[in-house]
């Protein structure tokens, strides 16, 4: 049986369902009910198997399909889910990762004894991002987009006994809401522009110039303020790192599959919209390679192991964001697919270390650990190798892809930066890697540290095989009409290999793990000696420039004494004047106003029959 | 010649309605209630309607105005001699009046199509009344009997009031 | 005769009536006056009834109304008189003016 494509919105469905159950029941079912997420993502996966193949074989029709909500005369607002090749590769790596984690999970929560939330959250994360990778307007996709949001409150809050916790998933929450509100009125723009929220129809106005040039200009902007926010890029990326504060598998799953990719996702959707505006995929590629360098160089000096991969999250995010505005739709999509393979690879294997060390992220505190957990040293390796994009792993080809479409699409000074930024990516995986696992262990808990249960290290396991194998895709392989993942995204794009761009990023890439692996695994150069050479630098890379300072000054000063001059405003005028006013008003003139009330017969007799006579005269006057 | 008639009941009529409103003893106002009410009957009876100017008397002469002398004297009002108009009688005659005004101006431009009378004898009315109006004069009858039984529950005396 | 005269004579002592009502403190009194109200509407439609021109049936419509009238208000004066011995009894007066428990 293959399910056809009008089918998708089972999916997510089935998360909502198992969600709902498992929220509401799940203490009294067995296991707790973490079965029910578990089943309706690996039901979520074998759909998209099934639909994957129907449309492959149906020759890659885009199909939509929606059902009114709001119909109002001859204009409606739908709910409408559209499978393309963005959305269904979206919705194999969502299924597929969240899966993995929610296996994952198994081991690393469990003894947790809200555990049945903690999937019942999961599978709603899951489901929102879903129905946003396959809504096909842009209401819906807000809808979803502030779900998306929910869930990672509520995740990263997750262990809201510690208070850091439940202010990181605040911080979460708030920052991605300054981007959030940005994306709304961006929508609302549009609708009002277009009188309808499909985005097809919205990129076919734009594309006729049906909208104005400065609504589409500022539009563009807010939906871009939107993305930037989602995805976590200069000056929002704040509430990343932080993040970290929620179970680690969490911390996967937000990083790889849901969150932060969705911002990547809005951008690509309305690329064609954004193309129009003159200049503005410039500002887009820029925004992305600042963050690509800026979240880089922090990345290195981090020594908290969740940090390092936070941070580098927000470097390859930046690096996607960067392609997007090269136009690189293509390149950029796929590495979005590799980048979450390695990730949640990644931030499984941290897991597991943690798992293993009984929850030290210290990463100095580690050292040595192959010896104990070499299932997780090996897939941890590969991760890196594969960011660090190092071939043949997948991040080599989707690394080069980008940098073919960054010379392309902005030319070769772009070009060169984004490489200072390639080698800084695998400088910093190289470094995790060898503090982690690499050298002795330094500390007693390193030392007895064990290896995590199978539940936990067979994910890394098929992780890393995809993270290896996935980078075949790129190719066109002799597959019918296949000519690569790139193709198949977007079919304007061609893999093709550059003589001089493909060998020198992966020199660059060699010689940072080069350096890298001298400086941390094989102690020829001092790190320490390089921090003290650039002090001032370097202490500055560690307070991660004092962004958050700012920001607290900034909500300090100006936020807070804003708000508590509003709040005077709103007791004195609104409260005292406004509302007390006109119930003291009310009040006053009631006193006046009852000594009309006699209680004399006799003046209600008269008052009735002044009434009637005046009815009396208005009647003989209406009937002439 | 019924214009004489009519004259003379239409005077009886509002000397007595005068009578009622501006009597000072309460049961002068309560005779000349009578009068207004013989007056009534009179017009009733130049109006062709005979059934209806004895019910007239019967009721109105008969019952009302007994019952309302009976009831002055189980109240035993002391100031009967005094009844004096209260502190909006200028507004009631103002409001009087003008409606007086606006009902005499829109009776006297409308005017009215004058045709003979005609009249109707009694055991027409009586057949009208039994067979085409036979409902609502049961459910008259029901309202009368509930407003009697009502005065008798509103006026019996309950135990702990009779001291 | 015309029907005019009854039109004529009705509205004079309903306005009678009306100010009776409106002028007098005794609540007997207004009942009185009431009464006088209602005969005014009686005679009118005395009137009307023998000056209908649509034949028995309708000269028949005016006169059963008013003894459907006739009925009605002899139901309101039982009762109001009841009232009006009830208030007597725990006021000791059927003034209207000193039953103000309703003023503001």
């Amino acid at each position: 049986m293959i399910l056809s494509a009008e089918f998708a919105w089972i999916i997510p469905g089935l998360a909502v369902i198992a969600f709902c159950i498992t929220s509401l029941f799940g203490k009294n079912l067995p296991y707790k009910g973490i079965f029910l997420p578990i089943a309706a993502a690996l039901l979520g996966f074998i759909f998209f198997c099934l639909i994957f193949v129907d449309f492959i074989s149906t020759g890659f029709n885009p199909t939509s399909v929606s059902i009114d909500w709001i119909v109002i005369d001859n204009w409606s607002i739908t709910w409408g889910f559209a499978i393309d090749e963005i959305s269904i590769l979206m919705l194999g790596l969502v299924t597929f990762i969240s899966l993995l984690v929610q296996i994952y999970s198994v081991g690393y929560m469990s003894g947790d004894s809200r555990i049945s939330w903690y999937f019942a959250v999961h599978a709603l994360f899951a489901g929102a991002m879903l129905a946003l990778v396959l809504a096909d307007n842009l209401l819906f996709l807000y809808f979803c987009w502030e779900l998306v949001g929910l869930g990672s409150y509520l995740l990263i809050g997750f262990w809201f006994e510690k208070k850091a916790a439940s202010e990181a998933a605040k911080k979460a929450f708030i920052t991605t809401r300054l981007g959030d509100v940005g994306l709304l009125i961006g929508i609302i723009l549009l609708f009002k522009a277009t009188g309808t929220f499909h985005i097809p129809s919205i990129i076919h106005a734009a594309q006729n110039g049906a909208i104005p040039e400065s609504t589409l200009m500022w539009s563009s902007l807010l939906l871009f303020l939107g993305a930037m926010g989602k995805s976590a890029q200069f000056p929002f990326h704040v509430w990343l790192p932080d993040a970290m504060e929620g179970p680690t598998p969490v911390s996967a799953l937000i990083h790889a599959a849901t969150m932060v990719v969705a911002g990547v996702y809005l951008i690509a959707r309305m690329l064609p919209l954004l193309e129009i505006v003159p200049g503005f995929l410039t500002l887009v590629a820029t925004v992305g390679l600042f963050t690509f360098l800026f979240a880089g160089i922090i990345a290195l000096v981090m020594t908290d192991i969740k940090k390092v991969l936070a941070y580098s999250t927000i470097s390859h995010l930046g690096l996607m964001v960067l392609t997007l505005g090269a136009g690189g739709l293509a390149a950029a999509m796929f590495h979005l697919v590799v980048h979450g393979f390695s990730k949640a690879l990644l931030f499984l294997g941290a897991g597991s270390v943690m798992h293993g060390m009984n929850g030290e992220t210290d990463c100095w505190k580690m050292g040595g650990l192959r010896r104990n957990m070499s299932v997780t040293g090996v897939t941890f390796l590969v991760g890196c190798l594969s960011l660090a994009g190092i071939v043949p792993l997948s991040g080599f080809f989707s690394k080069d892809e980008m940098l073919l479409s960054i010379h392309e699409g902005l030319g070769p000074i772009f070009l060169f930066i984004t490489l200072a930024g390639v080698f800084l990516s695998s400088l910093y995986m190289i470094r995790l890697f060898c503090v982690i696992f690499i050298g002795e262990p330094r500390s007693e808990g390193a030392k007895n540290s064990h290896e995590s249960p199978r539940v936990m290290t067979y994910p890394l396991v098929i992780l890393a095989v995809f993270g290896t194998v996935l980078g075949v895709l790129a190719l066109p392989l002799p597959l019918g009409d296949f000519e690569g993942l790139g193709n198949f995204i977007d079919s304007k794009h061609h893999f093709h290999l550059s003589p001089w761009i493909t060998p020198l990023s992966l020199l660059i890439a060699l010689s940072g793990l080069v350096i890298g692996y001298m400086c941390y695994g094989y102690h020829k150069i001092s790190h320490h000696l390089v921090a003290l050479r650039f002090g001032y630098l370097y202490k500055l890379t560690v307070s991660k420039f004092y962004i958050d300072e700012i920001y607290q000054w900034i909500i300090d000063k100006i936020v807070l004494s804003a708000a508590r001059f509003i709040s005077i405003f709103d007791r004195v005028v609104v409260n005292d004047t406004g509302v007390d006013g006109i119930g003291v008003s009310v009040l006053l003139s009631a006193f006046k106003v009852r000594l009309i009330q006699t209680g004399k017969l006799y003046n209600y007799a008269a008052a009735m029959g002044i009434g009637i006579f005046f009815m009396a005269v208005m009647w003989i006057l209406a009937s002439n | 010649m019924s214009v004489v008639f009519f004259a003379i009941a239409a005077i009886l009529v509002i000397s007595g309605g005068i009578g009622v409103v501006a009597a000072r003893n309460i049961v002068y106002a309560a005779l000349s209630l009578l009068v207004a009410m013989v007056g009534t009957a009179g017009v009733f009876l130049i109006g062709l309607a005979e059934f209806l100017a004895l019910v007239q008397l019967l009721i109105y002469g008969g019952a009302v105005v007994i019952v309302i002398l009976f009831s002055l004297m189980l109240t035993k009002i002391q100031d009967f001699e005094f009844l004096t108009a209260n502190k909006q009688w200028p507004i009631a005659l103002i409001v009087a009046i003008f409606l007086l005004g606006l009902l005499g101006i829109s009776i006297l431009v409308e005017g009215s199509a004058t045709t003979t009378m005609g009249s109707t004898n009694i055991s027409e009315l009586g057949l009208s009344l039994f067979s085409d109006w036979a409902i609502p004069f049961e459910l008259a009858s029901l309202v009368l009997l509930i407003a009697l039984i009502g005065a008798v529950v509103v006026v019996r005396r309950d135990n702990g009031e009779d001291k | 005769m015309e029907l005019i005269y009854f039109q004529l004579l009705a509205a004079i002592l309903f306005c009678i009536g009306i100010y009776g009502v409106l002028a007098r403190r005794s609540a007997v009194l207004i009942l009185m006056s009431i009464e006088l109200m209602l005969n005014a509407v009686n005679i009118n439609l005395i009137g009307y009834a023998a000056f209908s021109s649509f034949g028995s049936a309708h000269r028949n419509l005016g006169q059963v109304l008013v003894i459907f009238i006739i009925t009605i208000a002899a139901a309101e004066l039982a009762l109001a008189m009841a009232i009006i011995l009830r208030l007597y009894r725990n006021k000791n007066n059927v003034n209207v003016d000193e039953l103000d428990i309703l003023k503001g």
